[in-house]
């Protein structure tokens, strides 16, 4: 079953400067969303409150399943600018299985390496360059590894940060087809972008107006809401 | 020097030189790979604050020293979380007023302190008192890491991709630092207040670029603990030197090894 989200009233401030005010819309589940808007206008601000990574000073956002509300499912996230370490003594490997593998414990990462290989695979980096740290990689074949770790497990909701930003051409080629892919499994899609076909057109378009981030106009690819 | 292995003082000295080298090892590992060398070392230095007050109120200076330094750990996690401020600035801030506590509390102390012996350690007078309170503080620090070490890892590497994936970055970031504050106290008659603090930085930032993934970094930097302390704790005996110098001159010469080492396979290539 698909996980939607829905922004009720969300508020945020930044020194008391507000960046984005009263956003209320709704993520559709199974579907690709959108979220346009000129730099500074609160786009990724909303993308780290749906991710958990940032408390709204009012407001809250609802993950619903099936018109239920559900806890935050699992979300798979490519940000804009990746906060890895460059020099971490990690293989692309090490890291998918860890994000896959998270909790507790000391190894035990043997379960889910071959998950971590399939996610690498399908992201497009080569076999013989997954067990390299990530310090030996490429820039491309980085963000092969941040995309990997995004989609591995199957996460309900995927959510990508200026994905055209972050990846090189071939790599986007990669990320579009994936995201065919997910939408086409029943996954939840939500980007942040200047081009709303940026990920092969969009099912929903919500406009961040400036730095207030009110007035969110829709428009309909597909369905509409 | 093979008779000193027969004396009893020698043999708890080397068991709390393998214990302090396990134990500052592995912590080395984290402290390196998180970048928190400064903070490690600050951590360190704020037990000399606790230390001084409790041999002036008459309670264990070690428990005091303990409680400083988790004191200074604590408000550092929760200044760098919640008001904006840096970690190094945090630490730097409270680390000078713990120490400045201690100066004051040590001006009123009316009897002989051994300040040498705080601030440098002397492995070769430690009681089986002593011993067993860091065999104790090592399997307890050791089964912690050993038990978050896959949220810990993913933490020091990429704080927002692991909060991302359900990791408590803000309480692993405190675990951290609290069990630099144990191991510190727990160091303390080994290689005392100063030196412990290089005994953290210096087998993982060896290690580090000897070692391109993290097994053989955690290995490289827990054999590099050890060759350390217990190399260090002979070379004391054999030249005659302080036990704490020593380990941290050994612990430097093997560092420039492992650059000059590293140049020259950078070089090859």
């Amino acid at each position: 079953m698909s996980v939607g989200a829905r922004f009720e009233g969300v508020s945020v401030t930044f020194g008391g400067r507000p960046v984005v005010e009263e956003a209320a819309f709704e993520v559709r589940p199974g579907e690709r969303t959108a979220i346009l808007g000129p730099n500074g206008g609160g786009k990724t601000t909303l993308i780290r409150v749906l991710l958990g990574l940032l408390a709204p000073d009012r407001g809250r956002v609802v993950f619903l399943e099936n018109g239920r509300e559900v806890p935050r499912p699992r979300i798979g996230y490519l940000s804009q600018r990746s906060t890895l370490t460059a020099d971490a003594p990690l293989s692309g490997c090490d890291l998918v299985a860890l994000t896959l593998a998270p909790g507790a414990g000391f190894g035990g990462l043997g379960g889910v390496r071959k998950e971590a290989h399939a996610a690498l695979t399908r992201a497009g980096l080569p076999g013989e360059k997954q067990d390299l740290p990530v310090g030996r990689l490429s820039g491309g074949q980085r963000q092969r590894v941040l995309l990997a770790r995004a989609i591995a497990g199957a996460p309900q909701l995927l959510a990508l940060d200026e994905p055209d930003t972050a990846l090189d051409a071939e790599g986007l080629a990669t990320l579009r087809r994936l995201v065919a892919e997910e939408i086409a499994a029943g996954r939840t899609v939500v980007y942040v972008t200047h081009d709303s076909d940026a990920m092969g057109g969009a099912d929903a378009v919500f406009h961040v107006d400036g730095r207030v981030g009110t007035g969110f106009a829709e428009h309909a690819h597909g369905s509409a809401p | 020097m093979i008779e000193f292995l027969g004396y009893p003082f020698f043999q708890r000295a080397l068991l709390a030189g393998a214990l302090t080298g396990l134990l500052c090892g592995t912590l080395s590992f984290f402290v390196v790979l998180r970048r928190l060398a400064f903070v490690g070392s600050g951590v360190a230095h704020a037990a000399f604050g606790g230390v001084a007050l409790g041999t002036l109120l008459g309670w264990p200076p070690g428990f005091c020293g303990l409680a400083f330094s988790l004191g200074v750990a604590g408000a550092t996690a929760r200044a760098s979380e919640s008001s904006g401020v840096t970690e190094d600035t945090a630490v730097g801030v409270f680390t000078v007023a713990a120490m400045a506590t201690g100066v004051v509390a040590l001006g009123f102390v009316k009897t002989n302190v051994d300040l040498f012996g705080l601030m440098f350690g002397n492995i070769l007078t430690v009681d089986p008192a002593d011993l067993l309170l860091l065999a104790a503080a090592a399997t307890g620090i050791l089964v912690a890491l050993a038990v978050f070490f896959r949220p810990l890892l993913l933490a020091s590497v990429d704080e927002e991709g692991a909060r991302v994936a359900g990791v408590a970055t803000g309480a692993m970031r405190l675990l951290v630092l609290t069990l630099i504050a144990v191991a510190v106290v727990a160091a303390l008659k080994v290689v005392g207040i100063l030196l412990v603090s290089a005994l953290l930085v210096l087998p993982g930032a060896t290690a580090r670029p000897l070692a391109s993934r993290w097994p053989g970094f955690l290995a490289g930097s827990i054999a590099v603990a050890l060759a350390m302390v217990l190399g260090g704790l002979l070379l004391s005996v054999a030249l005659d030197i302080a036990s704490g110098a020593a380990i941290i001159l050994l612990g430097t010469c093997l560092f420039v090894g492992a650059l000059v080492a590293t140049r020259l396979r950078v070089g090859r290539v």
